[in-house]
């Protein structure tokens, strides 16, 4: 057999000048069983690739970095909205602005439940008015509607509490 | 464009990686790291890149980690163990080298005591079959240097194959 060929490309694969098809083929040649003795010397240069090829990363290599990548996805620059970035400092103030509200209604309305003042004849009961004039123009309070609130049987003992309590 | 994806676009280069770090480095544990960090720069740079352009960045950045890590423990080297260096150099005859290290072909041992640059490009154009040009892209020098350099390697591996030859190994 002639091996002509292949020892031009050999030679020519020491200057450099092969391509990357014509060192494929000195290394499918250099890969058979029968090499000719005086070029067999070389055939383990050829076989590199295959030889090194065999060399590859521990088989929980893919594992311990699918972790790392799929913990930390790239910084991806974001767009972040006005809205989006006080949203949370707009709803908690809305929040307590609501709170707020109904607190205040609440009260209000509490406040308005109460019943009616009775309107009293104080022409009838002269001597108990009287009496009341002189407690609330004592205490200097001028909650004349508050103490028209207050039923008229209440003992008088009891008004300066209750007007404590308007204030 | 088409998303890059890192189950099939980046990471099935593993192990290309894996064996340029290896050369360099003949340290499985540190070219596995260099590895992993390489993906990992090449997975933040996604946005950035082209699929086809993955590769040969990622080479890229594999070396020059690779790199980094021989002139750190270098620098180790010198400063805590030079009574390290002189034993290697001591022992200069190709045969005396290649003998001491077994369980590995020739061929490895004699690429591993070739300069770095010219390891890396026998490591890109033999094993892994690459184009000049790229091989001049991946490691940022020019295609003439690529060629001088792997003419140096060639020879000196057919150098050393005749060596060895003569003394009958």
């Amino acid at each position: 057999m002639d091996y002509k060929y292949i020892e031009q490309l050999l030679e020519r694969y020491w200057e450099c000048e092969t391509s990357l098809e014509e060192e494929q083929i000195l290394r499918s040649f250099f890969n058979q069983k029968d090499v000719p003795a005086r070029l067999l010397q070389y055939k383990e240069v050829f076989a590199i690739a295959d030889e090194d090829k065999e060399n590859r990363l521990s088989d929980d290599f893919d594992e311990r970095i699918l972790a790392m990548v799929e913990d930390k996805p790239a910084v991806k620059a974001r767009q972040i909205s006005l809205w989006s970035r006080f949203s949370p400092i707009v709803k908690a103030a809305a929040a307590i602005a609501i709170v707020l509200t109904i607190g205040s209604i609440t009260e209000k309305s509490i406040l308005q439940d109460r019943p009616e003042p009775v309107q009293t004849d104080y022409m009838a009961h002269p001597q108990t008015y009287r009496q009341t004039d002189v407690v609330t123009a004592t205490n200097n309070v001028d909650h004349v509607a508050a103490e028209a609130s207050i039923d008229t049987i209440m003992p008088l003992g009891s008004k300066p509490l209750a007007t404590d309590q308007q204030q | 464009m088409k998303e890059i994806s890192f189950r099939n676009d980046v990471l099935p280069l593993k192990d290309k990686f894996f064996r340029l770090a290896l050369r360099l480095t003949r340290n499985r544990e540190e070219a596995e790291d260099i590895v992993q960090e390489t993906l990992l720069r090449l997975w933040n740079k996604r946005e950035e890149l082209k699929a086809e352009g993955i590769e040969t960045l990622g080479f890229t950045i594999c070396h020059n980690l690779a790199i980094d890590h021989l002139q750190k423990k270098e620098t180790q080297n010198i400063a805590f163990d030079p009574a390290l260096h002189e034993a290697a150099d001591s022992d200069n005859t190709p045969a005396d080298q290649l003998i001491a290290k077994e369980g590995q072909s020739l061929i490895q041992q004699i690429v591993s005591q070739l300069p770095e640059k010219q390891q890396a490009i026998i490591q890109l154009r033999d094993v892994e079959g690459k184009e000049y040009k790229e091989i001049a892209q991946i490691l940022q020098i020019t295609e003439a240097d690529v060629k001088v350099s792997l003419f140096r390697a060639r020879q000196k591996i057919k150098e050393q194959y005749i060596k060895l030859n003569r003394y009958g190994l």
